[in-house]
């Protein structure tokens, strides 16, 4: 094995990926891309949606108005509700058709029964996936629980007691959890998750384009030809698929994380507290995450050299690749589930025990024995990996699989 | 079991041009890959420039400069940088390496197009860059497997060029046909190969008295026809 050699190959898989359009938009344009879309671009169509169906004005229709004139007007006092008349066999249509968004029905003895102390039964009809049917419910309950208030207020004050006699209870949840357990909470669930589904995708097209991608082209005969034996070239073309695994799994977390803390500031004042929290995950955090998954990436580059390698063409590499997505994505997903325990004998599943460890790390949890064991059995995962990728380089058969 | 290449035996001398004669399938591919050292023997062994095949590989494809039909380049790389990478992987220095470029592309007129993307080229200028690669580190011996296949004959000829040059250079060349009228117009010596077995071997002279017949290409198919 030589030094020199492996580094001429890793810098030439290196210049060549580099200059591959289709693993620069995977590896570098995507990744960065990909999150301030999904959270800006998805975010603001929804509320830009949301703010529409608020202002504009809904049309309400109203059955039994003699039963409940006090209501009636209070609620077509309201701004943005208006008033229209529809025959009540056509109500179901016109709401579908989005001409009404809700209509209120009182029954004949609504105000008999209030009178009377007991409760009276008022109908809403709306839809409920129609956005400004549902605002036009929230409006009319609005003004309804208003006005019960009002009502419930007068009839306390008759028999001499106060709104807090019927509320004698007050209870105060009080959050103990620290601020950066708080703020870590949403990234130490997707983070782990993304971070390797990044890896992944990461390694995916320069390990079918340097093995498969080179067959096809013919160029890995003539490199057999070199000096530089099967190792270096191995060596080399691991590398260099290593690099771009880790540097889309990096670039991806770094923008899914400024993206998401753009995303607490401008959708939900609230948080500030939970920005301020996220921006405290400290460094050792972001070391930790960086190293443990040093090991994961190199499982992901060799496993999926190994298996491309296998293959005739690019085509053909897709389709022995494309399925390990699959195998990859479903232990991964362990840190997005809540209250998944790490137990014990997760630490020898693979993709699964790193994913509940960078949760724990990224909420500021360092149990260095777990972490450490966890390191030490992807290690012993990615040298197996490795040794059946280097083996898979010396089998002739593969080399020139015709 | 179905054997590649069968107990073949020949010689190739330097200043030589060696060609391997046979149909497809025949072996040739196989037994030029087994001197380049890509493919081992299962039994048997080779000497090239001096090195054994089986024990010293890494040195016999210093010594090897070796060119198939297909081009084999880099699309996305420039003539330059994949000169430069096979120049390296030779174990050349920086110095040698700028030095052997200048006299190769200045040799080959690779000059007014070193810096464009390979797949950019014309195949004229691909088989050039694919010559430029295979001469690079000098190697004496040329190992050339059906290198004008798929050529027509205006670029063929800078095949044959580097053929006929490294002869006079005092080079080994063997490279690998099924084309009887290039086969009998540039080589030296012969040998036809068949089902894996070297059938014939020796000067078209001597092939000629062997069969009593003077065309090549009924001299093989009698030979291989045995």
């Amino acid at each position: 094995m030589q030094i020199r050699q492996i580094k001429n190959i890793y810098l030439k898989e290196m210049l060549d990926t580099l200059k591959d359009r289709r693993t620069l938009i995977s590896m570098i344009i995507i990744p960065i891309l990909i999150f301030p879309l999904l959270m800006f671009g998805l975010g603001s169509l929804v509320s830009s949606q949301v703010k529409k169906a608020q202002a504009r004005e809904k049309t309400i229709a109203i059955y039994g108005e003699e039963f409940g004139p006090e209501l009636t007007k209070r609620i077509f006092s309201q701004e943005g509700l208006v008033r229209v008349d529809i025959k009540r066999d056509s109500l179901a249509e016109f709401l579908h058709a989005k001409v009404i968004q809700a209509a209120v029905e009182f029954s004949p003895d609504f105000e008999s029964r209030l009178s009377r102390g007991d409760t009276a039964g008022v109908e809403i009809c709306y839809d409920e996936t129609e956005v400004k049917s549902k605002f036009a419910l929230g409006q009319i309950e609005q003004v309804i629980r208003q006005y019960e208030a009002e009502l419930v207020e007068a009839k306390l004050k008759a028999v001499s007691l106060s709104k807090e006699s019927i509320s004698p209870i007050r209870v105060t949840p009080k959050n103990l959890a620290s601020p950066e357990k708080m703020g870590g909470f949403f990234l130490a669930m997707f983070l782990p998750y993304m971070l390797m589904i990044l890896c992944m995708t990461g390694a995916m097209y320069p390990a079918m384009d340097l093995t498969a991608g080179e067959k096809e082209r013919g160029t890995l005969e003539t490199l057999l030809v070199t000096p530089a034996s099967r190792l270096d070239i191995a060596s080399g073309k691991f590398l260099a698929v290593l690099t771009a695994s880790f540097v889309t799994g990096v670039l991806g977390t770094a923008s899914m994380t400024a993206s998401s803390l753009m995303g607490f500031m401008t959708f939900d004042e609230a948080s500030v507290e939970t920005v301020s929290a996220t921006l405290s995950i400290s460094p050792l955090s972001i070391i930790l995450v960086l190293v443990l998954i040093i090991p994961i990436a190199c499982l992901f580059s060799s496993l999926l050299l190994a298996l491309a390698l296998m293959a005739r063409s690019y085509k053909e590499a897709q389709s022995y690749i494309s399925p390990l997505m699959i195998v990859v994505i479903f232990p991964a997903f362990a840190s997005l589930m809540p209250g998944f325990e790490f137990q014990t004998s997760h630490t020898f599943i693979p993709i699964m025990n790193t994913s509940l460890v960078l949760k724990d790390v990224l909420l500021g949890t360092f149990e260095w024995e777990r972490i450490g064991l966890v390191f030490l059995v992807n290690t012993v995962y990615a040298a197996v990996g490795i040794y059946l990728a280097k083996r898979m380089f010396e089998k002739e058969s593969v080399l020139f699989r015709i | 079991m179905v054997k590649a290449v069968d107990q073949a035996d020949f010689e190739c001398r330097p200043g030589e041009i060696f060609g391997l004669l046979g149909l497809n399938g025949a072996g040739k591919t196989t037994t030029l890959r087994l001197l380049s050292t890509t493919l081992k023997p299962t039994s048997g062994t080779a000497s090239v420039a001096g090195y054994d095949i089986v024990r010293e590989p890494e040195k016999v494809k210093s010594k090897i400069g070796f060119l198939t039909g297909n081009t084999a380049l880099y699309p996305r790389l420039t003539a330059d940088e994949v000169i430069t990478f096979f120049a390296k992987l030779q174990g050349m220095t920086d110095g040698n390496i700028e030095e052997r470029k200048r006299e190769v592309f200045e040799l080959l007129g690779i000059d007014s197009f070193r810096d464009t993307k390979i797949d950019k080229l014309s195949t004229g200028m691909k088989q050039k860059v694919s010559i430029a690669r295979t001469i690079i580190h000098n190697p004496p011996v040329l190992v050339l497997d059906e290198p004008t296949v798929g050529l027509d004959v205006i670029t063929s000829r800078a095949i044959i060029e580097l053929i006929k040059s490294a002869k006079q250079q005092g080079k080994t060349v063997i490279f690998s046909t099924h084309r009887m009228e290039e086969a009998a117009k540039l080589c030296d010596r012969i040998a036809i190969i068949h089902n894996g077995k070297i059938a014939a071997t020796g000067t078209l002279a001597e092939l000629q008295k062997q069969t009593g017949l003077s065309d090549l290409e009924d001299i093989f198919v009698k030979l291989a026809g045995e």
